[in-house]
């Protein structure tokens, strides 16, 4: 019944593994942070999980029929392209809606743009947002895609402080309404804060579980200490689970 | 006894060995293009091997010369040339082969027919030498047989120059050839008797038959801009409809080295038959109507007959 | 002049058939240029449609070498080509360490040295022209039923694929996270690509019909940033250049053939909308009036 399960899961590039032997579970309906330091494979579990990622090795499981939203890290967004504010949420509910379905429901549109702060902004070309309120209409698009697992990655970076506390207000909405979240953060604090679960790795899983277990002072310690570089020279890895 | 009997023997075995490839050592003869190739082949018979740089069908006027061309130049012992501006390329390739052959230009003394100005046209963008014949000289003089008869003598001069001793043959060929010439001659003549004056014109997308005109008494209307070059502009289109409209003009004919549709599209709203194909600049291959001269001519000014007498289409 | 309003814009067109029809194709190339231009413009693709162009060559080249000017054998020869040089640069792109552009590069190159030997065989550089430059005024109904297909089949797939094509140039991650369609759609809107070009050529030949649809659509850049009026204004302005182009080839007494007639004016149209286009164009650059409130 979990939301997604991981059996020694390994993730990686042309052999090397970016994180390996990763086995667990996210519950469902769970609010999960998933941390630790750069190059420790956070982005890569993330895509994993989202699906654009093939495992070398192991397995991962979803829930049946969940529905996957997945915020990149760097949406690799062309902002020169002529669309409106609307049209970027909009695409939101394309999956549901397909080629030819009337994206009627405008006031669900309008609704999230306004529930992340962005009313007004409907009209506006997306070339001539700030990074903030960029984000914010990314969100409202995930809003639309009403999904039962959401993935994010970094959300947060090189954004405000306002924008920030009124995204983490819709993310703990989400979790109210029984959806799944992982986020990838780089902040302990607002981890601590708003994050009751926290994988922690470094290439492999150093600690899973609450928040309050997870990052104590050792378990940080460990992982600073995990190489960040592919091994030009590795063999095979013989580890078991 | 023996030594000098054995020594006889190789002599005059030596001196045999040779006699068979001195006769078989033919004059070789580069011609520039496939028409001339057949005069040069009717005069020059056997005592000549034939090289034709622009074959059947291909246009010399935008020819581009390859490395074989340039091998056949330097191998050759006669050029022979259209001359009037024909061969822009020629001059080029006589010295980038180092070819130390003579040029024979087959129209020398010929009565040089000046092609009406407005009449110019050019041959694609990259050919530097625009072949512009406003004001200048119709090099297409082989459309009128008399003046391929010139062309036969002066080919058969050139020929004996460059090889005395096939003077007799050269000689008997020539003369032989020109009654051909002749005939035929008679043949065009009578065939445009047959057909009612005031239908005597016709449009073609080339400037060629200038000679043709002159000597045979039809009109050729040949638009600028609408010939081997690759663009026509509307107002030429235009103004060709328009006096083939108003002139009555009965047939209009494609020709073996363009694009068909325009000149269809030309006929249909002028109200001209589409008369079939004028060969104009080229010889067909071997197996198509205009394989040599004589059958070119034929060929066109049956055509010519056929589309303009009056009848059932 | 002396000619009347009459003469100078209606009656070239009343008169002469070939007129008419020459209006009739460049109109239904302006028609279904225009969006397929918009969207190679919209995804910096404006280089790939003029890299398409002469890829085409050596398949119609084959066709010609096949069946001398046979629409049909030259229409297929150019549609092959063009979709294996894209596929080929897809592939090659994806399995080597080229990127696409690179790859694109050397396979429409390799292309056109094809295509040029191929002509030269059988033919001579007259007939390259030919199928270079095409020619807009003898347009039978082989042609135009041809264009008109085309046009069709355009509009419709368009319409069709326009959202997830949108998506595709905005957030192709996006794209690829809902749905699966992503590659489908991005060969089909190549494939258009391609169908255009080659319906093109037979008007405008492989150097110009790319032009019908990049230069209009650059134009409508300039005086908008919404894609439903970029569209229409592209087709607008081709329609225009083609008209205008034509009827200036007609009366000129320079006797300017009319394909380059055609793409000259869509030129003048571009050049004109970089002083005078709303968007950013210079002489509004130069009084700029004083800022809004808010």
């Amino acid at each position: 019944m979990n939301a997604i399960h991981l059996d020694n899961m390994t993730l990686g590039y042309d052999r090397h593994p970016a994180v390996h032997h990763l086995s667990g579970h996210f519950a469902r309906g769970s609010l999960t942070a998933i941390v630790g330091p750069n190059g420790a494979g956070k982005s890569t579990l993330l895509k994993g999980i989202a699906g654009a990622l093939k495992p070398l090795e192991g397995s991962l499981r979803l829930q049946e029929r969940a529905r996957l939203a997945y915020l990149p890290q760097s949406a690799d967004i062309d902002q020169s392209f002529p669309i409106s504010v609307y049209d970027l949420v909009a695409m939101g509910l394309w999956s549901r809606r397909g080629l030819f379905g009337r994206i009627g429901s405008s006031h669900r549109i309008a609704a999230a743009i306004e529930a992340v702060g962005l009313g007004g902004f409907e009209a506006r070309v997306i070339g001539t947002l700030s990074g903030g309120q960029m984000q914010r209409a990314l969100f409202a698009r995930l809003l639309l895609q009403d999904a039962d697992i959401m993935l994010l990655d970094e959300p947060f970076t090189a954004i405000d402080s306002k924008t920030t506390s009124d995204l983490l207000a819709l993310v703990q909405r989400w979790h109210d309404e029984q959806r799944t979240v992982i986020a990838v953060l780089h902040d302990l604090e607002t981890v601590r804060l708003h994050f009751p679960d926290t994988l922690l790795i470094a290439r492999e899983a150093v600690s899973w579980g609450a928040t309050g277990d997870v990052l104590t002072p050792s378990n940080l310690l460990k992982a600073r200490r995990m190489i960040e570089a592919f091994d030009n020279g590795a063999s095979p890895c013989s580890r078991a689970a | 006894m023996t030594l000098s009997r054995r020594a006889l023997l190789c002599a005059s075995v030596l001196l045999v060995l040779p006699t068979p490839l001195l006769a078989q050592e033919k004059l070789a003869v580069v011609a520039s293009f496939s028409i001339l190739g057949d005069f040069v082949r009717e005069v020059g018979g056997d005592r000549v091997s034939l090289t034709t740089l622009v074959g059947p069908d291909g246009d010399a006027h935008v020819y581009s010369p390859t490395p074989a061309d340039a091998k056949a130049m330097a191998a050759a012992r006669l050029v022979i040339t259209n001359g009037l501006k024909f061969e822009g390329w020629m001059d080029r390739l006589v010295k980038s082969s180092a070819s130390s052959a003579p040029v024979a230009e087959a129209t020398r003394g010929i009565a040089v027919l000046k092609a009406p100005g407005g009449h110019g046209h050019e041959h694609g963008k990259k050919d530097k030498h625009g072949h512009d014949h406003s004001g200048q000289a119709d090099p297409h003089a082989w459309q009128s047989v008399r003046n391929a008869k010139l062309y036969v003598t002066n080919i058969r001069d050139a020929l004996i120059a460059a090889d005395a001793a096939g003077k007799a043959s050269y000689e008997a060929n020539a003369t032989a050839y020109l009654a051909k010439l002749d005939a035929l001659d008679g043949e065009v003549k009578a065939s445009v008797a047959r057909i009612p004056a005031a239908s005597r014109k016709l449009i073609t997308s080339h400037d060629a038959f200038g000679h043709f005109a002159r000597d045979y008494g039809i009109a050729f209307l040949a638009p600028r801009g609408i010939s081997t070059e690759s663009e026509a502009s509307a107002k030429d289109v235009a103004r060709l409809i328009k006096q083939a409209r108003e002139q009555k003009v009965g047939a209009v004919f494609l020709e073996n080295i363009t694009n068909p549709r325009l000149i269809e599209q030309i006929a249909k709203e002028s109200g001209a038959r589409v008369g079939g194909r004028l060969y104009s600049d080229a010889l067909s291959g071997p197996s198509g109507p205009a394989g040599t001269y004589i059958q070119m001519i034929q060929h066109n000014i049956r055509a010519i007959e056929k589309a303009l007498v009056p009848g059932p289409a | 002049m002396g000619m009347n309003l009459y003469q100078l814009f209606l009656a070239p067109y009343v008169e002469f058939d070939f007129m008419r029809r020459a209006l009739v194709g460049i109109t239904a190339l302006a028609l279904s240029g225009a969006p397929v231009g918009v969207f190679l413009m919209l995804r910096r693709m404006s280089l790939t449609g003029d890299a398409m162009a002469h890829a085409i060559l050596p398949g119609a080249a084959l066709g010609y070498l096949a069946a001398g000017f046979s629409l049909p054998a030259m229409t297929l020869g150019g549609l092959a080509a063009g979709v294996i040089v894209a596929t080929l640069a897809g592939l090659v792109a994806r399995l080597s360490v080229l990127k696409e552009d690179a790859s694109l590069a050397a396979f429409y190159l390799i292309s056109l040295a094809l295509g040029v030997a191929i002509i030269s065989m059988k033919g001579s550089a007259v007939d390259l022209f030919h199928v270079l430059f095409g020619n807009v005024l003898a347009l039978d109904d082989q042609v135009l039923l041809l264009l008109a297909a085309v046009t069709t089949a355009t509009l419709v797939i368009m319409s069709v694929i326009y959202r997830p094509l949108v998506m595709e140039c905005v957030d192709p991650g996006f794209l690829k996270s809902v749905s699966g369609m992503g590659s489908t759609v991005h060969l089909a809107f190549l494939g258009l690509a391609v169908l255009n070009l080659v319906a093109g050529f037979s008007a405008l030949g492989t150097l110009l019909a790319v032009g019908m649809m990049m230069l209009p659509a650059a134009t409508a850049r300039l005086w908008t940033a919404d894609i439903t009026w970029l569209i229409l204004l592209a087709i607008f302005f081709g329609m225009v250049a083609g008209y205008g182009g034509l009827t200036l080839s007609y009366h000129l007494d320079a006797g300017i053939p009319s394909g380059p007639a055609i793409i000259l004016a869509a030129g003048g149209a571009y050049i004109a909308s970089l002083f005078l286009g709303r968007q950013g164009g210079w002489v509004w650059r130069l009084l700029p009036g004083r800022h809004l409130r808010g």
